[in-house]
């Protein structure tokens, strides 16, 4: 008999007005060739041929022993159970919540019932927000507070009653919240499906491919300045400042307008991940490698780049060019206007007590100690952990460890081989008043 | 009927026959003491086999729009009922399939139905309440709301009527729906298994744990360690023993000499998936299970609910409704792919 695919449950959760019923329209109007299964707790007008309808009541079953984490939604064991008594099973299911759902017993019933969980993959939470009262909402209910904190997807809809302005303040809110999420904007939920579906435990790849900042909350170094060069040797001067060091990221084919820098910076930011190459006075710099200047030996001093072609250099720099009185020549000693500079502030606010706190790191863990310090973990702050994504590099293992978790919940599998890529340990955890040091030395404890 | 599925049985269990219904086959018991075996599917199709050859009798499709859920065969044998989504429950013929009563439940999916003991009863769960009918279809009573969907529901005599739900086991007379004893327990109960003396009632708990009261003193036990979902429960016809599923290995209770309070369970440990169903045959201590791989097991217990297996078989699909003929003769597994098998017991 074959292991049959587990099929993907996507949870769709906001507030009452926020889009969820219209959202849900577009995906079932799309012609998509799935057979969808809809389980609603609202009559809703849903009314769409490709799909099944079920309505359901919210029934929330506490267990005898008090745990909230232990909580499931009784409704959703019975239909899903259901559901599943078909040869020809469906493709997908969608779950729309009622505005006022708590999402922890609906994420907590795809890891706690055992044929739930041998037949359903939760693929995805979905929160659509009322860009016009979200910030309202979120002071007054801990029910859009969880439902912000719970997602994968944050849909910020009704995106064209509100300034853009006052758009990028409440994005900026939500991610200090929730990191591990996408932010989409729409108008009127016109999201693309593949944005809100099959995300898979890909998607947290994509995410963390294309945003690792989304990992670490302020970019670790300040500055930046392109400088456009020619085939040749240049010096990079430095006068005495703050520090005896400064980390640097060299890159060449920089590009000069914002998006370009971003990638830049969100390149480097793996870069500085990376374990620094000391470099003293008087070497060539190497090319998109984190390294350390040594800069404690009196005056000016130089470092090298060797340039093949022209090209636009960019220099991401721990401390700002000002700082060091920092300076590129040529070999006639002429200091190069630099094309492009910024410097990166970290934002990095705490109005919410619910936010997300990111480890990064290099090498491999120790099995045991991961499984004791995420155990200890879990069992003393799970009901205020919402949700934990990430990869985990365990110790004389070929493949990564993928695993997610909803309070103190969790499900870690193996996933792709590491093949050449870096060995790295990738967590996130989005909580409410989370100790952010505490947890950073509980891993780094873990590490061999 | 070709032989579809049977997978060399071993043991006491002979190859007997296979047949296909459409879908997922959802429920199914013997019925005329053993010459029909009735099977449903998922999609709503009845059929009925001849319980010796395994050749169609007759088949219905569509019976229940939505799907069917729950089927019960009438103690008499020569009647069930059956229930789903559609709100409604039907009682059939079992000579020619022809639908004698249909009765409009409840707006809701109508998940369990279950004859009273002397066959004069037809109790319907349907969301959170419970409804009786009489002889001829007709309503008797119906219960007033439950606090959760009701989960199952089971006669402790001809005369009384017990349901689980969310929290509690509720015991009804049977003729006026009268409130009886009330058992409270914060769990969601999702099974349940009454003694054949009606005093203890075993419940499977989503926690993973099974809990019991004795009605006659409302002591109450719990039984946790368990892998999954203890979502089988079965009694053998003495009551000394106790089957319960949901891992690997089948646990058994036994309630011989003063137990299982304070005994060490029967563990059988032979499956390598969760089971999930199981049944005792009338007579004698032999328990069949089935796990989600398809493997059905058959075994001999003892009194303390030890028990080693006398058969093994191999179904194409995981394994929904174990039914034993009422002579024990021959066993009917229903599986996941739609077959419906039956092995004689040499």
């Amino acid at each position: 008999m074959n292991t049959p695919q587990k099929v993907p449950v996507t949870i769709l959760t906001g507030f009452l007005g926020s889009g969820k019923t219209t959202l849900l329209n577009r995906i079932l109007s799309e012609d998509h060739g799935k057979r969808i299964a809809v389980i609603e707790n609202e009559f809703g007008e849903v009314g769409i041929d490709h799909a099944l309808v079920i309505d359901a009541d919210e029934e929330i079953f506490e267990m005898s022993n008090g745990c909230i984490c232990c909580t499931v939604r009784g409704d959703l064991i019975r239909v899903l159970g259901n559901l599943m008594k078909r040869r020809d099973k469906f493709d997908y299911v969608l779950v729309e919540t009622t505005g006022l759902a708590d999402p922890g017993p609906v994420a907590q019933t795809f890891f706690m019932d055992d044929e739930i969980r041998a037949e359903f993959s939760l693929d995805g939470i979905v929160t659509l927000v009322d860009a016009a009262h979200i910030d309202q909402q979120l002071g007054r209910s801990d029910e859009s507070t969880e439902q912000i904190a719970f997602a994968d997807v944050l849909v910020l809809n009704k995106t064209d009653l509100v300034s853009g302005e006052a758009l990028d303040r409440l994005e900026t809110r939500l991610r200090e919240m929730n990191r591990m999420s996408r932010v989409v904007r729409s108008k009127q939920a016109d999201v693309a499906v593949d944005k809100v579906l099959h995300l898979g435990a890909f998607d947290l790849d994509q995410v963390l491919e294309r945003r690792p900042t989304f990992l670490e909350p302020e970019y670790p170094f300040e500055w930046t300045g392109v400088y456009p060069l020619d085939a040749g040797r240049y010096e990079l001067s430095l006068a005495e400042g703050p520090d005896p060091a400064m980390s640097l990221v060299a890159v060449s084919g920089q590009g000069t307008d914002d998006p370009a820098l971003r990638d830049g910076a969100e390149w480097c930011v793996r870069r500085y991940a990376e374990p620094a190459k000391d470099v003293s006075p008087g070497e060539v710099l190497p090319f998109g490698q984190h390294v350390n200047l040594a800069l404690d030996s009196p005056g000016r001093k130089s470092f090298f780049l060797e340039v093949g072609a022209k090209t636009r250099i960019g220099l991401y720099a721990q401390h700002t060019a000002e700082e060091f009185d920092l300076r590129v020549m040529d070999a006639a000693g002429s200091a190069i206007k630099e094309e492009a500079e910024r410097t990166w502030v970290a934002q990095h606010e705490h109005d919410d007590e619910v936010g997300s706190i990111a480890i990064e790191k290099d090498g491999d863990v120790d099995p045991e100690r991961l499984n004791a310090w995420l155990g200890k973990l879990l069992a003393e702050r799970g009901v205020d952990i919402f949700r934990m994504k990430g990869f985990i590099s365990i110790a004389g293992e070929p493949r990564r460890f993928v695993f997610q978790g909803v309070h103190m919940l969790f499900d870690s599998q193996p996933d792709r081989p590491w093949g050449d890529s870096p060995r790295r340990n990738q967590l996130v955890f989005i909580g409410r008043n989370l100790d952010e040091q505490g947890m950073r030395e509980g891993f780094d404890a873990c590490l061999i | 009927m070709p032989d579809l599925t049977a997978d060399s049985p071993q043991g006491i269990l002979r190859r007997g026959w296979s047949a296909a219904v459409d879908d997922y086959a959802i429920a199914g018991g013997w019925a005329r003491g053993g010459e029909a075996l009735l099977a449903a599917d998922s999609a709503g199709g009845v059929h009925a086999f001849n319980g010796k050859s395994g050749a169609g009798a007759w088949a219905r499709r569509g019976t229940h729009d939505g799907g069917l859920l729950a089927m019960a065969v009438h103690p008499g044998g020569t009647a069930f009922a059956t229930a789903g989504q559609d709100g409604r429950a039907v009682v059939w013929d079992v000579a020619d399939g022809e639908p004698k009563q249909t009765i409009e439940v409840g707006a809701g999916w109508v998940e369990h139905v279950a004859w009273s003991p002397d066959g004069k009863w037809l109790a319907a769960a349907c969301s959170r309440q419970v409804c009786v009918y009489g002889p001829n279809g007709g309503e008797v009573w119906r219960s007033a709301d439950h606090p959760s969907t009701v989960s199952a529901i089971a006669w402790s005599t001809a005369g009384e009527l017990a349901s689980a739900c969310y929290g509690r086991v509720t015991f009804f007379d049977a003729a006026t729906g009268e409130l009886g004893q009330k058992l409270e327990w914060k769990g969601s109960l999702v099974s349940m298994a009454l003694s054949p003396d009606g005093d203890v009632v075993a419940c499977g708990s989503q926690d993973n744990t099974v809990h019991f009261w004795r009605r006659s003193t409302e002591e109450d036990s719990m039984m946790s360690g368990y892998a999954g979902k203890p979502s089988a429960l079965a009694f053998d016809a003495s009551g000394t023993l106790l089957a319960t599923g949901g891992g690997k290995k089948v646990i058994v209770w036994s309630f011989h000499d003063g137990g299982p309070e304070g005994t060490r369970p029967g563990v059988l440990d032979l499956h390598l998936q969760p089971v999930k169903t199981l049944a005792f045959a009338r007579r004698g201590m032999r328990l069949a299970t089935a796990g989600r791989d398809g493997d059905v097991v058959v075994w001999s217990l003892d009194k303390d609910g030890t028990g080693e297996p006398i058969g093994v078989a191999v179904l194409a699909g995981y394994g929904t409704e174990l039914c034993w003929r009422p002579d024990g003769r021959a066993l009917a597994a229903l599986d996941a792919q739609g077959g419906t098998t039956v092995w004689r017991i040499g």
